[in-house]
């Protein structure tokens, strides 16, 4: 009805509103319009198009960043530790017959203790990898094949990321047995539900630390410590979590963990990947070569990429209270100006077991789409970058139970170490101007306000 | 004359059986480790020992026969499952030659050597 409604207003756009040319745009409007109102004269038509118009709102520059889950900046002093390895320090880490190649490989092995040291973990139990989809290939399919002749069953969720369920889909045409856990309406997965799932065949659990979407924070330690007793790998991709919640892979009982550079303030093309040494842990490697970081992932190890990431690390570590204090007090401050001037708001997930960072909202009776349309100004996402090209709601808010139309409706708010006050401030007022704008626009809204229960409104198929 | 039988009573007969399916027979003194066996006897491994017992190369990797397997005194280490990680041909009975210590059970000892070697140091 809204799309009827917009070509509408685009008909009467283009043709300025000739008179004979309203009257067809009227007649439609009453045609396609069944409640008793009136249809709107012209003359209200172009009033409210003045009111609706956002044609010269755009203001100049680049827009403001909110979307700290698709990637963050890089901090500048991951940069300072970077720049010596991409100009005079060009040795390859794993030439052992020169300067050249001891320089780099001590600074690689100073960052590999850096990360190491964020999880609580010996610095042998990394590797670098080339990011956190490459981590959970890794893991998922190398655990899943190292011991698949004697267990072929692995357990994941259906909120996990998509490289993680593309990796047991591909393990599934491998002829591997796969149970995609469900989650409860608040994200989480039920315990109970795993500890039952969990077979003698199962050989890995994999269940995401937070959630790059609604930013629900599983209980990793009680899932640890389940895997553990059960005498099952646990491996979890941390690429949301890692330097912004507390982690450490012996308290939690972590077997494998995925993490990412360009989530932690690092570059961008680096990962890493905590592989368990006692109890060890083997997989089988996917990429074959030099036996680079113990043979699981061969290929030189990109210098300059590794120290920023160790640098990355070691920052995050040090500023981690820092950080969290922050990113909570704007996240706070967002949602309580948005729920305090709008009703209707729903927060997607878990409101306590969450990251702030993450903040994903659904505007009912509002299009998510038109939404971030009309918030030009600021760099939003309805959800993950890697599914957003598909206008298909987020299978993750479709696991929660979320309703088809809010799930459509949903916007994430990226916050970071370097988003300001201001930023948000901004953000929150645009937001409350432009859903009331598209709310006043849509029909449902209309239909909510006179108390109409829209469930019980059986659409036509046209 | 007891020096003698102290001696051959220390003596411990190995077998290597290459890949094709050779013999080698040879023996060690109780408390060598297999690499010292195949040093000490000229033994004709391609690149076997490369590290000299350092773990560092994983060349030494031989594949013992369940039973023996299990009846080896230690587990492998870190640092040797490491190495081992990095051996093609990998069993689940595999381990590094220079990590065994000979006793005197191990008797008439089979191991198996596999076709292919890997110098984990050739990064």
């Amino acid at each position: 009805m809204q799309k009827v409604l917009g070509r509408i207003q685009a008909q009467v756009l283009r043709s300025r509103a000739t008179n004979a040319l309203a009257n067809v745009v009227r007649h439609e409007a009453t045609s396609s319009r069944t409640a008793a109102k009136p249809a709107a004269t012209s003359k209200e038509f172009r009033e409210r198009q003045v009111r609706f118009n956002i044609k010269n709102e755009q203001t100049e520059g680049r827009p403001l960043y909110l979307d700290a889950q698709a990637t963050t900046p890089m901090d500048p002093r991951v940069l300072d530790a970077m720049l010596p390895y991409l100009t005079n320090f060009y040795g390859n880490p794993h030439s052992r017959t020169h300067a050249y190649g001891w320089e780099t490989e001590s600074a690689v092995e100073k960052a590999r203790e850096q990360v190491a040291t964020l999880i609580g973990a010996d610095p042998k139990e990394i590797i670098f990898t080339s990011g956190a989809t490459e981590s959970n290939n890794i893991a998922v399919k190398g655990v899943a094949r190292f011991y698949g002749t004697k267990k072929r069953h692995v357990i994941t969720t259906q909120t996990e990321h998509k490289c993680v369920l593309d990796s047991c889909r591909a393990l599934e045409n491998e002829g591997f047995k796969v149970t995609y856990l469900p989650v409860l309406a608040n994200g989480l997965i039920d315990l109970q539900q795993l500890e039952e799932t969990i077979t003698s065949e199962t050989s890995l659990v994999s269940i995401m630390t937070v959630n790059n979407e609604i930013g629900v924070r599983q209980p990793v330690d009680e899932i640890g410590k389940l895997c553990r007793s059960r005498r099952v790998f646990f491996h979890t991709d941390a690429a949301q979590a890692v330097g912004k919640v507390p982690l450490d892979v012996n308290a939690m009982n972590i077997d494998l963990m995925s993490i990412s550079g360009h989530k932690i303030y690092g570059p961008k093309g680096v990962g890493a990947l905590y592989v368990r040494r006692r109890p060890r842990v083997r997989l089988e490697p996917i990429q074959s070569g030099g036996g680079q970081e113990r043979g699981l992932r061969s290929g030189t190890v990109p210098a300059p990429l590794a120290v920023g990431l160790g640098a990355a690390a070691e920052l995050s570590l040090r500023e981690m209270d820092y950080d969290k204090k922050w990113v909570d007090f704007l996240s706070n401050r967002l949602l309580d100006r948005i729920s305090s001037a709008l009703p209707h708001v729903i927060r997607n997930g878990d409101a306590k077991a969450t990251y702030n960072g993450c903040l994903n909202l659904s505007f009912a009776y509002v299009e998510g789409e038109s939404l971030l349309m009309a918030l030009k100004d600021v760099a939003l996402s309805s959800g993950s970058a890697c599914t957003s090209a598909s206008l298909e709601p987020s299978y993750v808010l479709r696991a929660i139970g979320t309703d088809e139309d809010l799930a459509h409706s949903s916007i994430r708010f990226g916050i970071g170490r370097f988003t300001t006050v201001e930023e948000v401030d901004y953000t929150a007022d645009k937001c409350i101007k432009h859903v009331e704008r598209l709310r006043e626009m849509s029909p449902l809204w209309e239909m909510v306000q006179e108390g109409i229960d829209l469930k019980t409104i059986q659409w036509s198929q046209h | 004359s007891t020096g003698l039988a102290l001696k051959t009573k220390d003596v411990v007969n190995i077998t290597f059986v290459r890949a094709n399916g050779d013999k080698i027979k040879t023996s060690g003194k109780v408390g060598d480790s297999l690499l010292d066996v195949v040093v000490n006897n000229n033994v004709d491994l391609d690149g076997f020992g490369a590290c000299e017992g350092t773990l560092t190369c994983s060349t030494c990797h031989l594949i013992f026969k369940t039973s023996d397997f299990e009846k080896l005194p230690d587990k492998p280490g870190d640092e040797e499952l490491d190495m081992l990680d990095l051996a093609y041909e990998l069993t689940d009975t595999s381990r590094l030659g220079c990590q065994i210590t000979l006793s005197k059970d191990m008797e008439g000892l089979e191991v198996h050597v596999p076709s292919t070697i890997n110098d984990a140091r050739a990064a």
